[in-house]
């Protein structure tokens, strides 16, 4: 019976030593705020408290999409059957003339690929038994063919590359 | 020596880390609060109002925990004090990386320091083993070898 009353008689103290120290904390924590915004105050530069313009946040933004490898123009299996080329430069630029067998899906610098043409293009490219696909774009710098690229390989497309320097790098190749 | 006592011991050791600790954190806090004010805000939680609040007076609760804890006073108001800005930190944390974001942890440096102090699921094990020691220290500190403990045996 004694150390059961021990115990009850402990657990009030208990509880209300627990409570003291939360309370502590909290009178600590508003000491602690007034303390620096007083300081904040006597600093000859200190932080306004509210802040007038938004902050200018550089953070990187995700890198959208999978990882794609670079090919050049050389490469021995560009034109091999069992690669599937994508063109992705705009309509108009793909009418004029391009690589043989290659599909077209743009990839508009200001507006986003839609999500069903580049799951269809997948698709595609799944259902076409390629071991591996190249896209290209016009070769400028950023790469419009190297932006497609990782937008297909983020969709589960495994071996994707771009051709570096895009269509004008195989002029020669490009017909209507 | 009883589980208790052991207890006590252990958590002096604790608490001594976490003053060092915060203490450590927070003097760049104080010394630049404009790049703390950035820290916060890149976060992108707080409303703009609060964001230079928060890194003018932060950084002050962080020196009052850290050193009631080196010094042994009020050594479980202060694990409160520093569980909750853990709970806080590990929150913020979790929103960042749930969001993506590639973004310096603004613990112990500004965000220029990105490349050395990333955000990443290890920086939420970190803060969840600070909250443990937090609590540790709160459920079992007894004041041994610091104020508290000096002021009780004066005192008997």
């Amino acid at each position: 019976m004694r150390p059961s009353a021990v115990v009850e008689s402990r657990q009030p103290g208990a509880v209300s030593g627990w409570r003291r120290s939360l309370v502590e904390a909290v009178v600590l924590t508003i000491f602690s705020v007034v303390v620096g915004l007083a300081i904040n105050a006597a600093r000859p530069h200190g932080l306004p408290l509210i802040a007038s313009t938004p902050y200018e946040i550089l953070v990187p933004c995700p890198e959208p999409g999978g990882p794609v490898e670079r090919v050049t123009a050389d490469d021995p299996g560009l034109f091999s059957p069992r690669t599937f080329l994508v063109d992705a430069r705009g309509p108009a630029d793909f009418a004029a003339g391009h690589l043989p067998g290659a599909v077209n899906l743009c990839y508009d610098w200001l507006d986003p690929v839609p999500e069903a043409d580049l799951l269809a293009l997948a698709s595609e490219i799944a259902a076409s038994g390629a071991t591996r696909v190249v896209v290209y774009g016009d070769g400028g710098r950023p790469d419009s063919g190297e932006h497609l690229g990782r937008e297909i390989s983020g969709r589960g497309i495994k071996n994707v590359s771009f051709l570096e320097g895009g269509a004008p790098a195989v002029a020669e190749e490009i017909a209507p | 020596m009883t589980g208790g006592r052991l207890a006590a011991w252990l958590a002096v050791p604790m608490r001594w880390y976490l003053g060092v600790l915060f203490i450590d954190a927070c003097l760049h806090k104080i010394a630049h609060p404009g790049s703390f004010a950035l820290d916060i805000a890149t976060y992108d939680i707080l409303p703009l109002v609060l964001v230079n609040i928060a890194a003018i007076t932060m950084p002050w609760a962080e020196v009052a925990a850290g050193g009631l804890l080196l010094a042994g006073h009020r050594t479980r108001a202060a694990g409160w004090m520093i569980a909750g800005m853990m709970v806080v930190f590990l929150a913020a944390l979790s929103i960042a990386l749930a969001r993506g974001m590639d973004m310096s942890c603004g613990c112990f440096a500004s965000q220029g320091a990105v490349d050395e102090d990333p955000i990443s699921r290890l920086t939420v094990v970190r803060d969840l083993v600070w909250l443990g020691l937090a609590l540790f220290v709160v459920a079992f500190d007894r004041g041994l070898l610091g104020v508290d403990g000096w002021l009780r045996r004066r005192s008997v």
